[in-house]
């Protein structure tokens, strides 16, 4: 089966945290993104996402550090954050699908570690709070470590995607993607605050094209430079590969000072399974 | 220096609350089951943000370790920038 929904997010806390500081028209742009993307999740039907995403000191700690982990968990709860404005919520996990997701990788020359207890923090709650507010559709969670040096190559995250995709399209389950971090911010950091707009577009340009090459190629220099956060768009990297070139459309970018970040919202849902 | 006994100390104070309640009744207490070094402990103790970030504390940690502390943005990247 054709995967049947993809689409790309950032994950700011303040989109739901301190939403009314960001200039009316900006959130309302951003609102409205997540609600055309909610829409387009609904109507394709999706069983199951896949969630390619990125995790800040929630779960993970330096004691134990991997590139990539996939969640087989039974049911993952979450924000852990009770100020991100978000309830408290189980999401029900995927297991079978996470063991098919491993065995492929496995199998394929990339070895993501595992976990059958995870937590979501805003990273992938915030997502999956606009796109599933019910939180009907199971998940399988796969983490990208972006926050420990030596991150995953963007050409490592390309390959682990390629890998999952292939899985989903030979899936007779409708199978959908959310990949969520980014864009340029660094949050914390020295230059928390400041937004790399060309960073930005170039970026979402090239995920828009499905021009792997290009995206396999971003140098750890590149994201560095974009601020900390800009690791998190490895996920993004992710999807391009299991979505195999597909073109995609930016439906809303905003450089949103109260949030710290470049926020951007893309599909590819053009030409995906009816 | 042990940067990673310190990041997990903060770590641990951020997301544990039975070590973040250790924590704020006696800070020292709670910093002596952690093998800190003298000048990471005394930054610690005395919650020099700028210091503690010059160590190599990660941004993530920091920032939620200060909010902790109710340390309002501007105040915690002017420490951090070392305005």
């Amino acid at each position: 089966m054709p995967i049947t929904f993809a689409c790309a997010t950032s994950h700011a806390p303040g989109i739901t945290a301190w939403a009314d500081a960001a200039p009316a028209p900006q959130k309302d742009r951003i609102y409205g993104a997540f609600e055309r993307l909610r829409r387009e999740l609904d109507a394709s039907a999706t069983d199951t996402l896949i969630v390619l995403t990125s995790e800040h000191w929630t779960n993970f700690f330096l004691d134990h550090v991997g590139a990539f982990c996939i969640g087989r968990a039974e049911r993952y709860s979450g924000p852990v954050e009770p100020w991100l404005q978000i309830a408290r919520q189980e999401i029900k996990g995927d297991p079978a699908l996470a063991a098919e997701l491993l065995e492929a990788c496995y199998d394929n020359g990339v070895e993501p570690s595992f976990a059958y207890e995870l937590e979501f923090d805003h990273g992938t709650m915030l997502p999956l709070h606009f796109l599933m507010p019910r939180m009907e559709r199971p998940v399988v969670p796969v983490f990208f470590n972006t926050l420990a040096a030596p991150q995953p190559s963007a050409g490592r995250a390309l390959a682990l995607g390629r890998i999952v995709g292939e899985v989903a399209r030979r899936s007779p389950r409708r199978i959908g993607f959310v990949a969520t971090g980014g864009l340029s911010h660094d949050p914390g950091e020295r230059n928390h605050g400041i937004i790399d707009t060309d960073f930005d577009h170039r970026f979402m340009a090239a995920m828009a094209d499905g021009n792997c090459a290009a995206l396999g190629a971003y140098q750890r220099s590149e994201f560095a430079a974009a601020g900390a956060g800009a690791f998190e768009l490895l996920s993004w990297i992710a999807l391009a590969g299991a979505l195999d070139g597909r073109k995609g459309e930016v439906i809303a970018y905003e450089a949103v000072k109260p949030w710290a970040t470049g926020v951007g919202l893309m599909t590819f849902a053009h030409g995906l399974a009816a | 220096m042990s940067l990673y006994a310190l990041q997990k100390l903060i770590r641990d104070v951020n997301r544990k609350p039975s070590c973040r309640e250790a924590f704020f009744q006696s800070a020292e207490t709670f910093a002596a089951g952690y093998d800190l070094a003298a000048p990471e402990r005394d930054a610690l103790l005395k919650r020099d943000v700028g210091t503690l970030y010059a160590m190599g504390v990660h941004g993530l940690l920091l920032r939620p370790f200060t909010l902790l502390h109710k340390m309002p943005e501007p105040d915690y990247l002017k420490a951090i920038r070392g305005d």
